[in-house]
């Protein structure tokens, strides 16, 4: 598969400040998330891939193309940055519009594909209203709506969904993933990791502008499983079951966490630890009350991978 | 939902979306939008509220001066105004307010991201602004011009048609004059944050101490060229109502017309013309340059 962006022992310097640190990865097509906690190099790594950055070192490319200092390559790429920042006293159309113009679209396609562009991100009521009093929401929708305007083939989306309501949350992840499904590129970038969950199972991880992991949830899953999951298990007899446990094989460690009645579990094998704790229950038993294992969502794999 | 994602198959599928092919996508268009733009922008902002005043400033003067009882002599009230005062302090203070802030101003709004993702080399971004701001200033610099006029000449018995020559002429030089002023804050404000900080005492240093000394330093301003094209397109004889003459122009410049009545130590009017039109290209080269190897960022990387 033809990657889509390209880096290639990258790294960026803010004077004695690292932004990207000899990153290398390949970014396919369709959606892929970009995950990082602040300060991970995400927003780095967006603008060196729309040429607003120079690398300190190594090369970034784009559809094949070096993006720095090519601007006929922006043509083909849209980007929806993350600064709160507009013309405010523009309207929204106006913006939109602009936009359109600026990217070399005629007075007509422009004025076409402003409006359709407008109208997808369901912004046509408060298209004639001025930019300066919209709502956060409305703010990243027309946002959006500039960085597609000119129908990019790759779209960089810093941060998308920052700040908006469920309802226009859930309005934008329904473009980006449709926009995905319809063979566009883009790479979306969050810290919020069960929003990126929810928009695609591709990830690139970054963590103080080092690459952690790039993959599938499922794979990056695999890495995690080599190394001890934790799991809470509250249950009044917790010092009986903790006994228990410690004789398994598959448990590496037992704590007891008296305040909670609980016990904090680590283990390798997951799968197995599970299958047992029904019959545990039954045999001895043991009223267990709940279950949980913070090492079951992204933001464990997450939490787990940028503190390898 | 419905509704939006069925718009999202058209702009998908392309039907009816943007044709970035042919005829459709043009460079000359995208640089026309930034022009409008930018001239938009200078319609905005607080600098409306400096600029009144210093709109207002002189031909106030020229009005409060002219109804007091000892009525200066007009053309001497047209040197004091529209020769000392605009270019010595109003034309560089435009200037400072439009063109320090072509990139800065962009940058500091965080909106300059929404320039540099364009099909737009970054070389034309900053032409294309630069020319949108000598378009402002020069359209500011006729209006004051004007309006200082009128104030003056509004009671005089000067023909019309001679002060319309006249204030045309000095249009014309002080548009020149701050054409140059906006080609070298442009510049300036590329090449340092503090912009408004050094214009100010390029201002006051250069173009106020240098340029009034009777030293060749003076060739290194722009209000010295200015000066000798005023000087050899406008009189500045002033009769007094003692009865007293005296070439205001000559004495304040250093002109050392006694001796060498026709200048010929200094500048001719087309020297003058293209030394001014040769800086102004020149920044703008520079600063063009500059910008087309330069990084903008809108945010720290600690904030990333």
């Amino acid at each position: 598969m033809t990657p889509i962006v390209t880096f290639q022992d990258v790294s960026k310097w803010y004077g004695n400040v690292i932004g990207i640190n000899k990153l290398t990865v390949d970014i396919g097509p369709g959606v892929t998330g970009l995950l990082g906690p602040n300060g991970a190099g995400k927003s780095t790594l967006l603008q060196l891939a729309t040429g607003q950055l120079y690398p300190s070192q190594g090369a970034v490319r784009v559809l094949g193309q070096h993006v720095w200092n090519h601007a006929d390559l922006n043509r083909r790429i849209g980007l929806c940055p993350e600064q709160d920042a507009f013309y405010e006293w523009m309207t929204g159309w106006d913006f939109v519009f602009t936009c359109a113009r600026l990217t070399g679209l005629s007075r007509r396609a422009a004025r076409s594909a402003a409006e359709r562009t407008i109208s997808s991100v369901g912004m046509e009521p408060h298209q004639n209203r001025a930019i300066g009093g919209y709502s956060k929401g409305m703010r990243q929708r027309i946002k959006m709506a500039q960085a597609l305007v000119h129908d990019p083939e790759v779209l960089f989306l810093d941060e998308p969904l920052t700040g908006t309501d469920p309802l226009a949350r859930r309005e934008l992840m329904d473009i980006i993933t449709r926009i995905g499904n319809e063979g566009k590129s883009v790479l979306v970038s969050s810290h919020v990791l069960y929003e990126v969950q929810a928009l695609t199972s591709n990830i690139v991880l970054l963590n103080r502008g080092r690459l952690v992991a790039h993959g599938n949830v499922r794979q990056i899953r695999d890495l995690i499983d080599k190394h001890p999951h934790h799991i809470k298990i509250e249950c009044d007899g917790f010092r009986q079951l903790a006994a228990r446990m410690v004789g398994w094989d598959d448990v590496e460690g037992v704590r007891v966490i008296a305040k909670d009645r609980a016990l904090m579990v680590e283990t390798h094998d997951p799968d197995a630890f599970y299958g047992r704790l029904p019959s545990l229950s039954l045999e001895d038993g043991l009223a267990i009350k709940s279950v949980y294992s913070d090492d079951d969502n992204l933001e464990a794999v997450f939490k787990y991978l940028v503190e390898l | 939902m419905t509704s939006i994602s069925a718009k999202l198959d058209d702009i998908s599928t392309g039907a009816g979306g943007a044709d970035l092919s042919g005829a459709q996508v043009s460079r000359l268009g995208s640089c026309w939008t930034l022009y409008l733009l930018t001239l938009r922008q200078h319609l905005h902002g607080r600098r409306w509220i400096a600029l009144a005043v210093l709109f207002m400033l002189p031909a106030g003067l020229a009005v409060v001066i002219q109804s007091t009882r000892a009525r200066a002599p007009d053309t001497f009230l047209d040197f004091l105004l529209s020769w000392i005062l605009i270019p010595q302090a109003l034309l560089p203070l435009i200037a400072l307010l439009y063109a320090s802030g072509i990139i800065q101003d962009e940058q500091e709004d965080q909106t300059i991201t929404y320039l540099l993702i364009r099909p737009l080399p970054k070389w034309l971004l900053y032409i294309v602004k630069m020319i949108a701001t000598w378009t402002t200033t020069v359209v500011l610099v006729v209006l004051l011009t004007v309006l200082t006029y009128a104030a003056i000449y509004i009671r005089s018995d000067v023909p019309v048609a001679d002060v319309a020559a006249r204030c045309f002429k000095t249009a014309a030089i002080q548009s020149l004059a701050v054409v140059t002023y906006c080609s070298i804050f442009g510049l300036l404000g590329l090449l340092t944050k503090r912009s408004l900080i050094v214009g100010i005492l390029y201002t006051v240093v250069v173009e106020g101490l240098f340029a009034n000394l009777p030293l060749s330093v003076r060739m290194s301003t722009v209000i010295y060229y200015t000066r000798i094209m005023a000087y050899r397109t406008l009189s500045f004889g002033v009769t007094w109502p003692n009865g007293d003459q005296n070439d205001v122009a000559a004495e304040a410049w250093f002109l050392d017309v006694a001796s060498d009545p026709q200048l010929k130590e200094h500048p001719r009017l087309l020297s003058c013309v293209l030394v001014l039109s040769v800086i102004s290209v020149v920044c703008t080269v520079i600063a063009a340059a500059l910008c087309s190897q330069r990084e903008f960022h809108v945010k720290t990387p600690e904030k990333d």
